[in-house]
């Protein structure tokens, strides 16, 4: 059995190009336009439109290439979805340790951010929310609500207004943050169905947040 | 109502009983159901094909056709009979509590172990209404606004009853504890969560999101 290929691709630094031989550049090529095709078709026919076998012939490859590189279509989705990621963690690596304010406040600056980074690709992200709806796919994939950094980063602004004072201790942490992602990906169903900017989507989900918190402030807070 | 069900179909076009083709019409409908939801279950809403749908029923494709305009079609008058029994399963449980937490916590728990036994064809349907053409979505969302208008109901009920204060914003919460709802469901598909663990987690998710509108 071979490793999955992400893992591969993680695992090993990325050799100068010079020191590629043939078939790993070639390879990497492959997984290249496979990916772009995917990302074009996940975006115009959604999460079920695109097929594996569309995906390759837009890719120019056979099905049988985009099996050696991908387990499913829901990992080369996942893997589509994380290659754009890589430029919302930075962003957030350094907004994030300079968040003042209130918990409620903290949360809102978060969610502005993801939703100024997502505006741009709603059709993408509502194909990444069915897929957490498919059950075929294997626990490589990542479909939305399984991102932990994500989650974790919810989960810290909590704990950290347990601390503050301004988060009641009893709250169900987890529940809580369940329900702000349950919000978030509402608001997309709303985007795709209304059309908004976001702007607007920011306050649909500012009018969550807020009740939210009113059931996570401390009595008498 | 949009769908006019066979068999009031049957009776409404005829004063004094079906006629035999009207029964043989309505037996075929039943059949391509049972073959469809069996499919759906299996392959879920994009791996079933009116095709295998036709050989399972035993019929040519056309004869599905005759019945049914297209796949979507199929799909929603599976839902829309589950959701029928469901909405009245989720609508008695609810009124056998006082409390507006425990009708809605009462409530959840019946849709979750209703499609606990048929959590395979949920799959699809969510899935299916998370689909990008919104006509598919709108056709198959499994019964998203009686849902909601039940969890309303609840929340109008607790004001009256004096255990929600009047000025709340129930329609947000509403909408609210439905996505909740929903999410759990994802969770479910994936760690195999059974009924009673999302029904808990949904009654902290209802106490969450009405601890605000609550009077006392």
């Amino acid at each position: 059995m071979n490793e999955p290929a992400e893992l591969e691709r993680e695992n090993s630094p990325p050799a100068p190009l010079g020191r590629l031989t043939g078939r790993q550049t070639q390879k990497a090529a492959t997984r290249g336009r496979v990916l772009e095709a995917a990302r074009e078709l996940f975006v115009t026919q959604g999460y079920h439109g695109a097929t594996i076998r569309e995906i390759a012939r837009h890719a120019g490859v056979s099905v049988g290439t985009v099996f050696t590189s991908f387990a499913s279509k829901g990992d080369i989705l996942s893997e589509v979805m994380e290659s754009r990621l890589e430029a919302l963690y930075r962003e957030l690596d350094q907004v994030v340790p300079y968040l003042r304010g209130s918990t409620v406040d903290r949360l809102r600056s978060l969610y502005a951010i993801f939703f100024a980074f997502e505006m741009q690709h709603v059709r993408l992200f509502m194909t990444h929310i069915a897929a957490a709806y498919d059950w075929t796919l294997p626990v490589t994939a990542k479909p939305y609500g399984r991102n932990q950094r994500v989650l974790q980063m919810i989960n810290d602004c909590l704990v950290n207004g347990i601390r503050d004072g301004d988060v009641d201790p009893n709250c169900d942490i987890w529940a809580t943050t369940d329900l702000l992602t349950a919000a978030y990906a509402w608001c997309f169903r709303w985007a795709a169905s209304n059309g908004t900017d976001a702007a607007g989507l920011t306050e649909q989900m500012d009018s969550r947040i807020l009740l939210i918190a009113k059931g996570f402030t401390p009595r008498g807070g | 109502m949009m769908h006019v069900s066979p068999t009031d179909a049957v009776r409404t076009a005829q004063g004094k009983g079906p006629t035999r083709r009207a029964l043989a019409k309505q037996e075929t409908r039943a059949k391509v159901l049972d073959a469809a939801r069996r499919l759906f279950s299996e392959h879920g809403y994009e791996g079933a094909t009116i095709r295998d749908i036709a050989t399972a029923a035993g019929m040519s494709t056309g004869a599905v056709f005759a019945n049914f305009a297209d796949k979507a079609d199929l799909f929603q008058e599976i839902m829309s009979t589950d959701m029928g029994e469901l909405s009245g399963l989720m609508a008695s449980a609810a009124a056998e509590e006082d409390g507006v937490e425990d009708a809605l916590g009462a409530m959840l728990a019946a849709g979750y172990s209703f499609y606990q036994a048929q959590l395979p064809l949920v799959r699809a349907a969510f899935s299916a209404s998370f689909a990008l053409h919104s006509s598919t979505t709108r056709r198959t969302a499994p019964g998203t606004a009686t849902i909601c208008d039940l969890i309303l109901q609840q929340l109008e009920r607790g004001v009256a009853a004096g255990q929600l204060r009047s000025d709340a914003d129930l329609q947000l919460r509403s909408e609210m504890i439905f996505d909740a709802y929903l999410a759990n469901f994802s969770r479910a598909f994936r760690h195999a969560l059974d009924a009673d663990t999302l029904a808990e987690r949904a009654r902290v998710q209802v106490e969450i999101i009405l601890a605000s509108a609550r009077t006392a």
